[in-house]
């Protein structure tokens, strides 16, 4: 896989022969419906500060594994912040309940070095977003936080290893006299730095604007808005441990949420280039998961344990924060597939309504449904698009009344909306790629 | 598996010398970090709480942690490199050097004259076995006592971590330090439903063991909160006194914690009382890194500076401003040890320890049925609004806190001369920050501490002047 911004390949994490730990967790495991895997991680971060800033410059690398037993439901998990062979025995060990589990002489792990550091696109950030932002014929102080986030992951499930998995993406903080702005992003590539130049350019012009109270009868959400919504609204949604919480997850599926032109999708094999997946982080096979086929549940988001319950749920979207942390089902990378409505025509027949191009803040209740998706600004509609700013404005309605408002879908999707998904406290990296929305009968909230 | 240890000062010492040699730095700092951790997770598939507790699926982990953090500097490079696993040997540091350094600056703190006790070295670990068993049979227990009270009570989510830690610190400005930390922490995620209505309530609590953690009083809480959130929304709302609990009261203590740190603090906290006293004479609020019995207490902070009681407010008025020892001296205040790492990949950084409003001598009870015409307010509502909102500044200022005010979502119950009248589902509490001091009228003498998520502690407090309206 051609994976990192450089496009050179990169390095496996594990450079032993993985049929050593694979075998050994063979001879692991017991009677039964048990289950072993392994899990191999290597985290790289490094953050540039502003100039002002002490110790400006930060690395943070950090390597471990996590060993982990299913049967009938429960596991248990032994991890380390190490990787070698005896950390390997030693965490067998521990899911066993023996010692010397996996026989007297621990298997032969090694680990590749570290990918090159590349501290100068980190640094060029900074002069290339001011520039993004002058081509705007505006300019303003900001400081900016710049981060460059590696992931390799290995998993080793018994007796087969997946292939390895290799994470590249970045992620931008600005801090600007009227709020701070934060996202993810691909690459430091100029055209990923002009849409942020754009969204830091409209907080330019909306800063001060009062609250929008009054509730706009159409509302307009650009790429990057519609993402969080379907993130929050589908995609939470539709995650099996979700789904658990109020019932069976599988008797969801065909259950109508929206209308015809909701086309959802989640398939990690499609996300940005340096962060697309083949396998999630059980080492099953990602797929092309329809979420929504026509507005209708198709296919919850599950892993493995969840799949084992509903026995019609399809495995492959398990996701884990840290080694330290147990695997549940998440998305990746959302697709809305595009519509027919031609942007413009979007527009045309939302006049007085309210552009929204970005939400800042998403929540959804998983007990009662309830969504709440907070935007910094907006733009009130005119005749020819989006014209006069307004301040910030709080949809506040239910996840089901929000999809059902979905009027339109534009034809033109685009990469945006990659956030920081924060579900129970498990920081992961999110990718979307959509076209606008247009919604119509929204409660609108202060 | 053994816990890991840490290495000693002369192997922090000799990995100075080999950093300082390779890079030029002239100064340097090591912090390491081990740990262990324990946790059970109960299955979040909304278990009955009357279910069979062998029935529930129960996810353990045994985690093992271990890191190390190095800052190194001179007058106008410096770095901040973390790594996980085993501190380098003085040869592994090659991958150092004089480039390493980029445009930035270093400051670490000289090492103070007292002499402190030295806690154990070592992440201590119980026996697996005994921790796994114990840490079950708590929320076999809880659950049971709460399906004695509530059979309703359905459990959304169930979490028990329970863990060690142990650190170590040199710089080459001569401090070192060492600090052990023990910590069990249970996060509760229930549901229920009454006569139609839904509710659902979370609870976080922490101790420095699990011996001090009731699973009855737990339980009796979570009844209490459920009960409250199923509750019929009450017919009005009586304006006047509202009396807080201690729980709502460390909620809207932390809501004031920027304003009890740093210089920057402490300026916004003069201005707040605006010539008048904050509150009344029996307010006292400290922050007290070194408090006994406390669950984060120690001796030094994570940058090996002493800790010690700082009185933000005496008696009322603003006593003293906590500052760490960058800022030690000014505007004639000492400095305390008050810089945390949230963990080894951490940086230090100016927080509190322990915060708490000390405990007055009214009973917390007569302050209860001391109500005339108002509100006893319970906990916060766990899906509300928290915050205290900083007026936005146009011209780039960080906001004008003393025009600041704070909303909090809230359960409680409705009073009526000592008599409870109804319950409240849900209630919103409003008001300026400066009449929240300002409107205190009574400070109860059950102090009690909650993870916010640092130690937060505060009694039951009357309050007044603040706005109470009944919301959803």
């Amino acid at each position: 896989m051609r994976s990192n911004a450089n496009g050179a390949d990169p390095r496996p994490l594990l450079t032993s022969d993985v049929a050593a730990p694979a075998d050994a967790l063979g001879r692991l495991v017991g009677p039964g419906d048990q289950q072993l895997e392994a899990f191999f991680e290597r985290l790289e971060t490094v953050e540039l500060l502003p100039l002002s800033a002490p110790n400006r410059v930060r690395l943070r690398r950090e390597q471990g594994l996590g060993v982990r037993k299913t049967e009938n439901g429960r596991s248990r998990l032994a991890a380390a912040d190490t990787i070698s062979g005896p950390a390997f025995a030693a965490c067998c060990d521990r899911v066993a309940g023996t010692a010397r589990s996996i026989g007297t002489v621990p298997p032969r792990i090694r680990t590749g070095s570290w990918p090159a550091l590349r501290l100068a696109e980190l640094e060029q950030a900074e002069s290339r977003l001011n520039r993004a932002v002058n081509r705007r014929r505006v300019g303003f102080p900001m400081e900016i936080t710049a981060r460059r986030h590696r992931r390799q992951v290995q998993v080793i499930r018994s007796p087969i290893a997946a292939a390895p998995q290799f994470e590249e993406y970045f992620s931008l903080q600005v801090t600007t006299p009227w709020g701070v702005w934060g996202g993810l992003l691909p690459s430091l590539a100029d055209e990923d730095l002009d849409p942020v130049a754009l969204r830091l350019v409209d907080r330019l012009r909306s800063r001060g604007l009062p609250p929008h109270r009054r509730a706009p009868g159409v509302i307009v959400l650009g790429p990057n808005a519609a993402a969080v919504l379907l993130h929050e609204v589908v995609a939470h949604a539709l995650e099996a441990d979700t789904l658990g919480l109020s019932g069976v997850p599988d008797q969801v599926v065909g259950l109508k949420l929206g209308g015809p032109e909701l086309d959802v999708v989640d398939d990690p094999r499609s996300a940005p280039l340096a962060c697309k997946r083949s396998n999630d982080d059980e080492g099953t096979p990602v797929i092309s998961r329809w979420l929504l086929r026509r507005g209708r549940v198709r296919q919850p988001l599950a892993d493995l344990a969840w799949a084992e319950r509903c026995p019609s749920m399809i495995p492959g979207a398990a996701r884990r924060a840290s080694r330290h942390r147990l695997p549940g089902p998440r998305t990746t990378h959302l697709e809305l597939l595009p519509g027919t409505v031609p942007e413009r025509e979007l527009f045309a027949e939302a006049v007085g309504g309210l552009y929204l191009g970005e939400f800042d803040r998403g929540n959804l209740d998983p007990l009662d449904g309830r969504c709440v998706l907070r935007a910094p600004c907006g733009r009130r509609i005119g005749a020819s698009g989006p014209a006069d700013y307004t301040g910030p404005i709080e949809i506040r309605s239910r996840a089901v009344d929000l999809l059902a408002a979905v009027t339109a879908v534009a034809d033109r999707p685009l990469a945006g909306g990659a956030g920081w998904c924060a579900k129970d406290g498990a920081l992961m990296p999110v990718w979307a790629r959509c076209p606008s929305i247009r919604l119509e009968g929204l409660q609108v909230a202060d | 598996m053994n816990s890991a240890r840490l290495p000693g000062m002369r192997s922090l010492k000799l990995a100075l010398g080999a950093v300082r040699e390779r890079t030029g730095a002239t100064s340097a700092e090591l912090y390491v970090k081990v740990g262990n951790t324990r946790r059970i997770e109960i299955d979040p598939w909304m278990a009955a709480v009357t279910a069979d507790p062998d029935g529930l699926q129960a996810q353990v982990s045994v985690l093992d942690e271990r890191g190390w953090a190095l800052r190194a500097g001179s007058a106008s490079r410096a770095i901040f490199l973390a790594d996980s696993g085993p501190l380098l040997e003085p040869n592994g540091w090659r991958r150092l050097n004089r480039h390493s350094l980029r445009p930035g600056t270093l400051r670490l703190p000289s090492p103070c004259s007292r002499t402190l006790p030295s806690p154990a070295a070592d992440a201590g670990e119980h026996s697996a076995g005994d921790k796994e068993t114990a840490g079950l049979a708590f929320l076999h227990d809880l659950l049971r006592r709460l399906g004695e009270q509530m059979p309703e009570a359905r459990l959304v989510r169930g979490r028990l971590d329970s863990g060690a830690s142990a650190a170590v610190l040199a710089s080459t400005t001569g401090v070192t330090g060492r600090s052990a930390r023990r910590l069990v922490t249970v996060e509760l995620d229930f549901a229920a439903s009454r006569d139609g209505r839904r509710g659902h309530c979370r609870l976080y609590r922490a101790a420095s063991n699990l011996e001090l953690l009731s699973a009855d009083s737990i339980a009796s809480e979570i009844a209490e909160r459920l009960t409250l959130a199923t509750a019929s929304a009450p017919p009005f709302l009586p304006a006047g006194e509202v009396a807080v609990s201690p729980a709502l009261g460390c909620t809207l203590l932390a809501l004031l914690a920027p304003l009890l740190r740093g210089r920057d603090g402490w300026r916004r906290l003069r201005k707040l009382g605006a010539g008048r006293p904050l509150g009344p004479p029996q307010l006292q609020i400290v922050d007290d890194g070194g408090l006994d019995a406390g669950w984060m207490s120690a001796a030094l902070d994570d940058e090996g500076v002493p800790t010690r009681a700082v009185a933000l407010v005496r008696d009322g008025e603003p006593g003293e401003p906590l500052l760490s020892w960058e800022d030690d001296g000014w505007s004639g205040f000492a400095a305390a040890g008050c810089r945390r790492r949230s963990g080894w990949r951490a940086l230090p950084e100016l927080c509190h320890s322990h915060l708490y409003i000390a405990g007055a001598s009214e009973p917390a009870e007569s302050i209860r049925s001391g109500i005339v015409h108002g509100c006893y307010l319970l906990d916060r509502a766990h899906d509300g609004r928290c915050h205290a909102t900083f007026e936005p500044s146009t011209n780039g200022g960080a906001g004008r806190v003393e025009e600041g005010r704070f909303e909090v979502d809230a359960i409680g119950l409705v009073i009526r001369r000592g008599a409870i009248l109804g319950e409240a589902p849900r209630v919103r509490l409003t008001g300026s920050l400066r009449q929240l001091l300002q409107g205190i009228r009574a400070i109860g003498d059950d102090l009690r501490f909650l993870p916010a998520p640092g130690p937060v502690g505060a009694p039951t407090l009357l309050l007044t002047g603040l706005e109470v309206e009944a919301i959803g």
